[in-house]
């Protein structure tokens, strides 16, 4: 058995350095360590793409001449995907945004762009999945279930692990708990501190906690044990670091009045110490906002116009989508899967361009595709995981493609 | 010859309220082969309430359609191991779902965990990738 090679998961968002990947003439031969999406991402696709233009197959070199051409005709293009990419790639495709004036935007736009924009504009505190490790004593997973979207949560940093604050570990130095509409994987391990809210209840149920927290009789439309929330109240003000881990669940219950957050950390924090990372999905969904914003001061849907970048819902995939764009590239994503369908089919009447290591539903309809080297297998660089933390990813087979950063650069070539 | 009543008899519909989820099986199976049986298996599937299939008639496996003002896909209907709460179905992310997402998005935001449907009893198989993309 050859020796194993320490490689950087990029399955998801919490980029696990310590995945040991064996390599056999160039190819991945076993691996330990990585959960069953770490998998999937090392073994990789089945049905790799290949260069199309018109869903025939063409040189690559055709195909990214097509893709510059449709870009240059379009009046509105749009890029949007960016979240399985390395930075070095969103940064190109940042630049070739600007040079084409188009819209760009990415998945965080539906996911958790508005909470890594209450991070980064400093209104929610956050901290790194380290601190978790080695200080945490209240784990709060709200509309979150990383048992089942990032399988290595609990046992790498959140709840499993010894810390250096909490040596004794789960069994007597952490207590977890778990707001969510069902009871799912993740809440079954906070025994005794599930709490079953209705949907869309969350907003209501934070402001009952608020409640609980300053000693005044939480108060709820629904049916819920009061005498519950403030013996939940009482754990939480007794925490020595606490840590909310902000799922989808939470996200997209609370949007349309989002600075609840913000309120909820302050009274928090009044009684105790809570941090809040959001349970980004994609590996470098947030890398993809920090990226943007080091550009134009904004994390995502921004349109490139004569006046300079601009950011506004009009300029979001679903808006362009519906009302405005005119040709689209897709980089690492497949919106005909993930967007509802009755935007994306839109996608089979304009001009689209998809970059991709693989062969997906967005594949299928796509006028031109150009195959990819998948990040952090065959193509190296950074990206930023949930917490914010920059990380170094390596490849650790030779691929037979370009990168997405050097299709994105050649199209940009072209288009100059 | 008998005439077959029972096929011009409408199966009831009733409503649900459907919230999508992640699911590591399912991603790990689509990751790796978007276009395979086991993708299609878990991701056309609906999670029900044991004692809301009940009174729905929804035998555990039998095939549902799910119907909204965007769209209508046939997927299986699977009981929950555990209590789940009235009204409620759980569908993990991926293009049956998204078939009947509204397109009403005034905050960039597509309403995946608020899904309002119908559903009833289908005898039609599941619905193919081809029959959702309108290829």
């Amino acid at each position: 058995m050859t020796e194993p090679i320490t490689w950087t998961c990029t399955g998801c968002a919490l980029l696990c350095e310590d995945i040991q990947v064996f390599i056999k003439d160039n190819r991945v031969e076993k691996v330990e360590h990585a959960c069953l999406k770490g998998k999937a991402r090392v073994y990789g696709c089945k049905h790799t793409a290949i260069s199309t233009v018109d869903q025939k197959e063409v040189d690559v070199n055709n195909a990214i001449s097509q893709a510059a051409k449709i870009l240059e005709r379009a009046k509105n293009p749009l890029l949007y995907g960016w979240s399985n990419s390395t930075s070095e790639a969103q940064v190109a495709g940042i630049e070739l945004a600007q040079t084409l004036g188009a819209c760009i935007d990415s998945t965080s736009s539906f996911c958790q762009g508005i909470t890594i924009s209450e991070i980064m504009n400093k209104n929610v505190p956050s901290c790194t999945l380290e601190d978790v490790k080695e200080k945490a004593d209240v784990i709060i997973y709200w509309g979150a279930d990383p048992m089942s979207s990032h399988p290595r949560h609990l046992s790498k940093y959140s709840y499993f692990p010894r810390g250096e604050l909490r040596q004794r570990g789960y069994e007597e130095d952490r207590t977890a708990i778990c707001i969510d509409v069902t009871e799912s994987r993740t809440a079954k391990i906070c025994k005794g501190l599930f709490f079953s809210i209705p949907p869309g209840g969350d907003a209501e149920f934070m402001r009952a906690l608020m409640d609980g927290l300053a000693g005044r009789v939480p108060k709820l439309s629904y049916d819920f044990d009061v005498k519950r929330i403030l013996e939940l109240a009482a754990v939480l003000k007794k925490a020595e670091f606490g840590v909310i881990f902000a799922g989808l669940g939470l996200v997209y219950s609370i949007k349309e009045e989002f600075d609840l957050i913000s309120k909820f950390m302050d009274t928090l924090n009044r009684f105790s110490n809570f941090f809040l990372i959001p349970m980004a999905g994609h590996f470098n969904m947030r890398g993809f906002n920090h990226n943007l914003h080091d550009e134009t001061g904004f994390i995502h849907r921004v349109g490139f116009t004569k006046n300079g970048p601009v950011s506004g819902v009009e300029y979001s995939v679903l808006e362009q989508l519906k009302h405005g764009t005119d040709a689209v590239m897709v980089v690492g994503s497949d919106p005909l899967a993930s967007l509802p369908l009755s935007i994306s089919r839109r996608l089979k009447d304009i001009p689209l361009i998809l970059v991709d290591p693989c062969s997906n539903l967005t594949s299928r309809v796509a006028d031109v595709t150009i195959p990819c080297g998948v990040s952090g297998i065959e193509v190296g660089g950074t990206a930023i995981r949930m917490d914010g933390r920059k990380m170094d990813i390596f490849p650790i087979v030779e691929g037979d493609g370009l990168s997405d950063e050097i299709v994105v650069r050649r199209i940009m070539e072209e288009v100059s | 010859m008998a005439l077959d009543v029972g096929k011009f008899i409408k199966a009831p519909e009733y409503d649900i309220k459907i919230i999508t989820h992640r699911d590591v099986f399912q991603a790990s199976a689509c990751e790796e082969d978007r276009f395979s049986d086991e993708c299609l298996e878990l991701s056309a599937l609906i999670v029900l309430d044991a004692a809301e299939m009940k009174r729905m008639s929804i035998q555990d496996g039998a095939n549902v359609r799910l119907t909204s003002k965007w769209g209508s896909v046939v997927v299986r209907a699977r009981a929950s191991p555990r209590e789940e709460q009235k009204g409620l179905g759980f569908m993990v992310n991926g293009p049956w779902v998204n078939a009947f997402v509204s397109d009403e998005t005034p905050d960039g935001i597509p309403a995946f965990k608020d899904i309002e449907a119908k559903i009833t009893i289908s005898k039609d198989g599941i619905t193919g990738i081809d029959e959702l993309l309108l290829l």
